[in-house]
């Protein structure tokens, strides 16, 4: 398949759009667009008010017909707004630009500009873009000049979009980039679509935030002592770690390791841990005015799909709910009417690591259900007929090992997380390496591809180069995340094709709602599609799913946030979650 | 313009495309690239006391050999027939077995063979019986001084069998012989064992 296949035209498209009333977590208002003919040149141009009147795009968009956009995904947006059917084939130039290059060192990023003066051509400056951008966002009314000139600037754009097209038309893979553009609508839906936000709770904790700040140290300080005023101090949490035996890791010179993923992984294994942790990330990370809530009261940002070096998408940790600190979850609630599902892919790098790799005794533990458990008899730790509560520690170090392999950690690492001595961490390291050989043999081979060949890909084509990246943990694990980002990203079309309203993607999950009597329906099918979407990419090794429901009026909660959320609520003279 | 008060989804109506399964790329990493591990290293010895160990089953992964063991400095020679019949009362003729380590290390394990009447001492016949129920279990050895041979412990756990290198016995012996092939008289270790030096 070439750019030739497209036999009613190939359209570059740009639109200039602010968003409704000024506030960000509102729907686009589309401003004017332009579109250009590849490769021909001839252009057209419509204001707002041309747009608004317009029942379908004023291009071709069917089978034989190719949508072109930088960042479609804003694109999709207005088309939306607009009320018009999506384009059957759209390609993003900017997710073919971040696959081309991914991994590689870009001197000025991986916005239209950057691809441009990646390829050598010419661009309109970036001061003139940020004035230009300005003159949008104040949402108008506009002179007659300005309307000129906005058009003049959007024009501007398609013919980037036309010399990047030519520059890049031959490096693109194109079935897979017509599936990335496919995602791209996906993501427009879902955007589009947002969390529903309990606006009234968000409101109170925005306005009392400051004042209870005190009162929440002194109510979880109280259990641990560590705080002087609103300041954490180091001195006195090693105190506290001395005195409740806990071993907490520390750096190279010798003082605790006080990052916030340690926090974070020691509260895993210590739950006396978590609420302190919970509220050091509370005070240090919470923004709460930055999050985007619309005047509907629904969470929406970009998803920044394809921004990470995995391809998973990278929304703002401020913007968007799942973003902060895992409490804030709470204010996730389905309107009147209505219900949500949390659906992930149970034990999703586990399955596509025996999957992928092929490991026969991989696959089995998978398939059993209870992959750690599985594992640990494989290994002939625990009797065959071992079960989670006759054998619930065993399983818990067999289920620290894998997470362990999976994250690359080494054997202090693990024998901290266990709080067993690191001989024994060792030995649960080498009896995955003994019990899953083809999985290791596989492991060593994508680092040698990544080292000899300089790249490494995922199942639909997303890839990495890999000259300048000679982290031993992050290439062996690049194959389970890019899959994983594959899965999802196929599961997200799926899904949003098939007419479930999905809110979010997190990760290796989905968040969806339906009207309560269609809540029960939409998860079979979310399910289901879920389980295709694995079958796809792991060539008929089917991965199974976890639901949590939430029926209106309950609300979302994160069992990790849920004694911080009670605290703060009770504060605020709210209730507590029941 | 569409109104945003209730969460209405606007489903993409797009045609499902070609099937996704076709468009799907291989996860084989290295497959043409050729990387293979290669045989550096090939231990000759008994396996040490905390090694479990298993013995190839086949008898072509045994090799007949005459040894010379330079015991100060723990090493072992092969010796042509030719040098041995010279120096019969430094060598003894051995039948050196396959082994390999849970970590995938091989090794060659010289048991020595019966004398002339047909009898070994008890330590190299338990020797040979260990490395006989290693063909088929793991197992790690020690030493039992006081019952004269050695203890054999067998692993109760269901271990995966053993993956043995593509190698046959003479490959592996040129590897771990690698410059300790003595062929001639003249070679320094036997000058030195003789006195001569």
């Amino acid at each position: 398949m070439t750019a030739l296949n497209f036999s009613d035209g190939i359209y570059l498209v740009d639109f200039e759009f602010h968003s409704a009333h000024g506030r960000e977590g509102n729907l686009p208002v589309p401003v004017c667009m332009v579109v250009r003919e590849w490769p021909s040149g001839r252009t057209s141009r419509y204001w707002q008010a041309d747009l608004q009147q317009m029942g379908t795009a004023p291009f071709l968009t069917g089978e034989n017909a190719l949508c072109v956009a930088y960042y479609a995904s804003a694109e999709m947006d207005c088309f939306h707004v607009l009320g018009w059917a999506p384009p059957a084939n759209v390609l993003d130039l900017f997710t073919e630009f971040r696959c081309l290059t991914n991994g590689l060192r870009l001197g000025h990023g991986s916005g239209l500009l950057g691809a441009l003066m990646h390829y050598g051509l010419p661009s309109v400056g970036g001061e003139q873009k940020d004035v230009m951008r300005d003159l949008i966002l104040t949402g108008g009314p506009w002179s007659p000049a300005e309307e000129m000139a906005i058009l003049d600037y959007c024009e501007t754009d398609v013919v980037a979009l036309d010399n990047l097209l030519t520059a890049m038309q031959d490096q693109i893979d194109w079935p897979r980039a017509l599936l990335r553009g496919r995602y791209m609508q996906a993501v427009s839906c879902i955007q589009m679509n947002g969390v529903p936000i309990d606006a009234e709770a968000l409101e109170k904790l925005q306005t009392h935030w400051v004042a209870i700040q005190d009162q929440l140290i002194a109510d979880i300080d109280s259990d641990y002592g560590v705080y002087d005023g609103r300041t954490f101090k180091a001195s006195r949490w090693e105190e506290y770690l001395v005195a409740n035996d806990i071993p907490w890791p520390r750096l190279e010179s010798g003082r605790l390791d006080m990052c916030d993923a340690t926090f974070r992984e020691m509260a895993r294994t210590y739950v006396e841990v978590a609420p302190i942790r919970e509220l050091r990330s509370a005070l240090s990370e919470m923004r709460l005015a930055n999050l985007h809530v619309g005047d509907d009261e629904r969470n929406r940002c970009l998803l920044s799909p394809f921004r990470a070096r995995t391809g998973r998408n990278q929304p703002s940790n401020s913007k968007f709910i799942f973003g902060p600190s895992v409490w804030l979850r709470g204010l996730i609630r389905p309107k009147p009417g209505w219900g949500l599902a949390y659906v992930d892919w149970s034990q999703q790098e586990f399955g596509i690591a025996a999957a992928l790799s092929g490991d026969p005794a991989m696959m089995a533990a998978y398939r059993s259900g209870d992959p750690y458990l599985a594992f640990a008899i494989q290994a002939g730790a625990v009797p065959k007929t071992a079960t989670k509560k006759t054998h619930e520690a065993e399983r818990e170090q067999f289920k620290a090992c894998v997470l362990a392999v999976q994250y690359g950690m080494g054997e202090a690492s693990l024998a901290a997380r266990i709080n067993q001595p690191v001989a024994r961490a060792r030995q649960l390291l080498a009896l995955h390496r003994h019990t899953y050989r083809k999985f290791w043999k596989w492991s060593d081979s994508a680092v040698d591809e990544a080292v000899l060949g300089g790249r490494l890909w995922a199942g639909f084509g997303w890839q990495i180069h890999t000259r300048d990246e000679l982290n031993d943990r992050s290439l062996r694990n690049f194959p389970m995340q890019a899959n994983g980002a594959e899965m999802l990203r196929i599961a997200s079309i799926l899904l949003t094709e098939a007419g479930i309203r999905v809110c979010a993607p997190v990760h290796d999950a989905l968040l969806i709602e339906a009207p309560l009597d269609e809540l029960d329906q939409a998860i079979v099918t979310t399910k289901s599609l879920m389980q295709e979407a694995s079958r796809i990419v792991l060539d008929g090794f089917e991965l199974g799913s976890d639901v949590k429901e939430v029926r209106y009026p309950d609300r979302y909660m994160d069992k990790r946030g849920a004694v911080m959320w009670n605290k703060v609520m009770k504060l605020i003279g709210e209730p507590a979650l029941s | 313009m569409q109104t945003q008060t209730t969460p209405k989804q606007t489903a993409a109506t797009t045609t499902n495309g070609p099937d996704l399964k076709s468009l799907r790329l291989p996860a084989n990493y290295g497959a043409t690239l050729g990387v293979k591990k290669l045989l550096t290293n090939v231990l000759v010895g008994k396996p040490k006391k905390p090694q479990f160990f298993r013995t190839h089953a086949s008898d072509e992964m045994t090799f007949p050999a005459m040894i010379l063991e330079n015991k100060e400095a723990r090493e072992s020679y092969v010796v042509v027939p030719e040098v041995a019949q010279e120096i019969s009362e430094l060598v003894r003729p051995v039948m050196l077995h396959a082994a390999i380590d849970r970590q995938n290390n091989v090794s060659l394990i010289p048991v020595p063979l019966p004398g002339e009447d047909g009898t070994r001492n008890p330590w190299h016949e338990s020797l040979a019986q260990a490395v006989e129920h290693a063909k088929l279990k793991w197992i790690r050895i020690t030493a039992n001084m006081h019952a004269g041979g050695y203890d054999v412990y067998e692993a109760e756990g269901e271990l995966p069998e053993p993956e043995w290198p593509a190698h046959d016995i003479d490959a592996l012996v040129q590897v771990a012989f690698r410059g300790k092939i003595i062929t001639s008289l003249d070679h320094p270790v036997v000058q030195s064992l003789l006195g001569k030096i």
